[in-house]
């Protein structure tokens, strides 16, 4: 699933109805959901560069976002564990016991 | 009966001081003490070749042991010693995980070195620091046999607490040729064999252990020549010079703990200096108690000190004017202010207290042991586990959220930042609304607590025997009441006229660059305490040295053992008679009290459940000095080395200046009773 795409020069994001929309509209839910993705299905973005995309607002936008996804991609593991071992002594104790 | 040390130190460690091990010592210990079994335990290692060395030179049974550092306690593993290598290997893992000070094995770790602990003798330091306790005891207490106390005293609030662990009494001793006085601490056991199982089984009935061998926990051992006094009351009677005071002092040294009221120490000898000393007395007490009660109110201000409501203010005014310049510069906007993050808000995070707290609530309901079988008849322990599971299931999905939000913002704030320096539109303020009101309410609840504070009132009223304490608190009635509580140069009057409002007047006391912030809360509510005799009126001189004592008597409960030399060298016989023999008597059924007197009011009316007569006797050119101790019923008073004495003689002699002296005495008595 690709979340971040560049095309025409124009950065865009998925949207919740699989369209896309112009990285200049994107707000803090739909980053929201964006992240929901990234930690839970397997997600691509189209790469950055100073060339394909020419739009200045785009470029820091899209910039920041595909850094920050990329990074929390490469660490989807780790916070999953992280999740995971919150009371995991007490959990996997009580459901082995309770069921 | 036998009689155990199970806790022994023969190697110095990093969690121990320097000494050096003496096997003459342990033999001398084992042998003058007659003890049947101890066990070698240091601290997380055990040394396979001088534990044997040790059971080839001692006179006793011998057990391998080791005292590991668990999480935040010290409990000792013992073992039967048959698979010696196995468990110096096992130790050996222990010694390997613990290699600096403050380092510790986790419960996990010592199930797993250990594999079936239920092959061991496993003692935890119980009423005893560094001790076990709460969730990391109740992980272990399934193969717990009983826990090890330091006093007799708290020996014996563990055999009558039924809801405590049987309680064991050893030396923790580091045997070296510098340890002045052999152990006195162990424990007896009403045991055939000594076998680690008999062992374990015997520590299943309280009524087997016991601090003396023939008087159960009525008597323990004080000196190592084998001297025993009671767990309750005792009297040390002697003429002058016998070696009471002595005694006291040997007692004193030899033991932690001690509360030691000294002849002669609460005489009024000049009156200012003894005036300024019980207020001193009573300004600690009252400081004391004044600390007690506003410590919510200390948290309540110390929260309150961080509200910055100028702060806030600015905030406020800041989001207002970038949100109407923005409004205005709407038509004007580029392609950087147009984007929606320019003035995209952040998402709101917090933790979440309550459920964490409940998980604990529940988990401690599950995990409980004292009072599980009442939990059980309750509820459902499966379906508070489920309940468990569930609840941190809804922990683990908030608190993924809330780190997922936390990255958002993260990103919500690079990409404004970057934005605003391009373009030279307004970019709208972020703000906390949450946060902001919630600290507008903290102030409001901040004044209310205070004003509920100030209002006059009687807080606490406590009867000292014939004394009554009474706090009461009050408004600060000007700057000087206030200065005088901080004991500064400061000056409050300045602060002061905003008494009236609380938050402001903090405020203002927060100016002051001199005043300690953590002392902030003493300044807004007076607290008074006084000691009132039974007439209601403050106390007097000599009523101020009964109170020191029946107060420091009071006191002692926090001690272990209690030393009371000669009460009468300061005090009238109404007032010993009333209150300190009904207050001594009181306390010595929590712990050993031991009463030097030569007085007939103290010593022959206090009910004494032991004696000690000191004396002093010449022997040929020798001078010795010998303790011979008995019930007070009892005909004969026995010293450690078989001499008697007639009971009957030492107390007339000591308290009443002889038969004879006595008799008249009474008989002058009866002769003014008669005159009519």
């Amino acid at each position: 699933m690709k979340l971040l795409k560049i095309e025409n020069s124009q950065g865009y994001f998925l949207l919740d109805n699989s369209k896309y929309a112009s990285v200049d509209k994107i707000t803090k839910e739909d980053l929201l959901r964006l992240v929901n993705l990234t930690l839970e299905s397997e997600v691509d973005f189209d790469e950055f560069t100073d060339d394909n995309l020419k739009n200045q607002a785009h470029q820091i936008i899209y910039k920041s976002i595909y850094d920050k996804l990329n990074g929390l991609k490469e660490r989807r593991d780790e916070f999953k564990d992280e999740s995971a071992r919150l009371y995991l002594k007490e959990y996997d104790r009580y459901r082995g016991e309770s069921s | 009966m036998k009689k155990i040390d199970l806790h022994i130190h023969t190697m110095p460690t990093i969690s121990d001081k320097e000494f050096s091990f003496s096997i003459d010592k342990l033999k001398s210990y084992v042998s003058s003490a007659a003890i049947d079994a101890i066990a070698i335990t240091n601290h997380d290692t055990f040394d396979r070749n001088q534990f044997m060395m040790i059971k080839e030179a001692v006179d006793a049974i011998v057990y391998p042991g080791i005292e590991v550092n668990l999480e935040t306690g010290h409990v000792l593993i013992i073992s039967d010693g048959a698979d010696l290598d196995a468990f110096w290997a096992k130790t050996a893992l222990v010694s390997k995980k613990i290699t600096k000070i403050g380092e510790s094995i986790s419960v996990d770790e010592l199930k797993e070195i250990f594999d079936d602990l239920n092959d061991y003798l496993v003692i935890p330091h119980y009423d005893k620091t560094p001790e076990i306790k709460g969730e990391i005891l109740e992980r272990i207490i399934g193969y717990v046999s009983a826990g090890e106390v330091d006093s007799a005293k708290k020996f014996i609030r563990a055999i009558k607490d039924n809801s405590r662990l049987t309680p064991v009494l050893f030396s923790d001793a580091r045997i070296s040729d510098e340890l002045r006085q052999l152990p006195t601490r162990q424990t007896f056991v009403d045991i055939g064999d000594l076998t680690l199982k008999a062992l374990k089984a015997c520590f299943r009935d309280k009524n087997k252990v016991s601090l003396s061998e023939k008087d159960g926990n009525k008597l323990f051992q004080i000196f190592e020549d084998g001297q025993k006094i009671s767990t309750g009351l005792n009297i040390l009677l002697g003429e002058r010079s016998t070696g009471k005071t002595f005694t006291l002092n040997r007692i004193s040294e030899s033991n932690k703990n001690v509360k030691y009221i000294k002849q002669f120490s609460l005489v009024q000898q000049d009156d200012e200096a003894h005036e300024r000393d019980f207020h001193k007395d009573i300004s600690r007490e009252r400081s004391k108690f004044m600390e007690g009660y506003l410590s919510e109110f200390k948290v309540v201000l110390n929260d309150v000190v961080n509200v910055d409501l100028q702060r806030n203010e600015r905030l406020i005014d800041k989001y207002i004017s970038t949100l109407l310049k923005s409004a205005e510069e709407v038509e004007r906007k580029d392609s950087f202010s147009k984007t929606a993050l320019f003035d995209e808000t952040e998402f709101t995070t917090s933790e979440d207290p309550v459920l964490n707290a409940l998980i604990r609530s529940v988990k401690q309901l599950i995990e409980n042991v004292e009072y599980h079988s009442i939990i059980e008849k309750h509820l459902d322990i499966n379906s508070l586990k489920e309940l468990a599971c569930e609840l941190i299931e809804i922990l683990r999905k908030k608190n993924d959220e809330r780190k997922k939000r936390n990255f958002i913002n993260s990103i919500i704030r690079d990409i404004k930042e970057m934005l605003r320096v391009r373009t030279s539109s307004t970019q709208v303020e972020d703000i906390d609304l949450y946060r902001i009101k919630m600290d507008f309410k903290k102030i409001e609840k901040f004044e209310e607590i205070t004003k509920f504070l100030q209002k006059e009132a009687v807080i606490s009223e406590e009867n000292v025997q014939r004394f009554r304490v009474v706090a009461s608190r009050a408004p600060f009635n000007g700057a000087g009441e206030v200065k005088l509580v901080s004991r500064s140069r400061v000056a409050f009057s300045d602060a002061y006229k905003d008494y009236n409002q609380p938050y402001k007047y903090l405020q203002s006391l927060v100016n002051i660059e001199s005043l300690d912030p953590s002392e902030l809360y003493k300044y807004f509510v007076k607290i008074d305490y006084k000691i009132l005799n039974k007439h209601g009126y403050e106390v007097s001189g000599g009523e101020r040295s009964e109170f020191r004592l029946l107060q420091e008597i009071k006191d002692a409960q926090d001690y272990e053992i209690l030393l009371i030399d000669e009460p009468e060298s300061s005090f009238d016989n109404i007032f010993l008679k009333d209150e300190v023999n009904k207050i001594v008597k009181e306390i010595s059924k929590t712990m050993p009290v031991i009463v030097v007197t030569h007085n007939n009011t103290v010593g022959a009316s206090i009910g004494a459940d032991y004696c000690v007569y000191a004396r002093k006797e010449f022997e040929g050119t020798d001078i010795k000095y010998r303790l011979y101790s008995g019930h007070p019923t009892d005909r004969e008073l026995v010293s450690q080395d078989g001499k008697q004495l007639s009971n009957f003689d030492v107390i007339l002699n000591s308290l009443e200046a002889g038969d004879q002296a006595y008799n008249e005495r009474r008989k002058g008595y009866e002769a003014i009773k008669d005159r009519k």
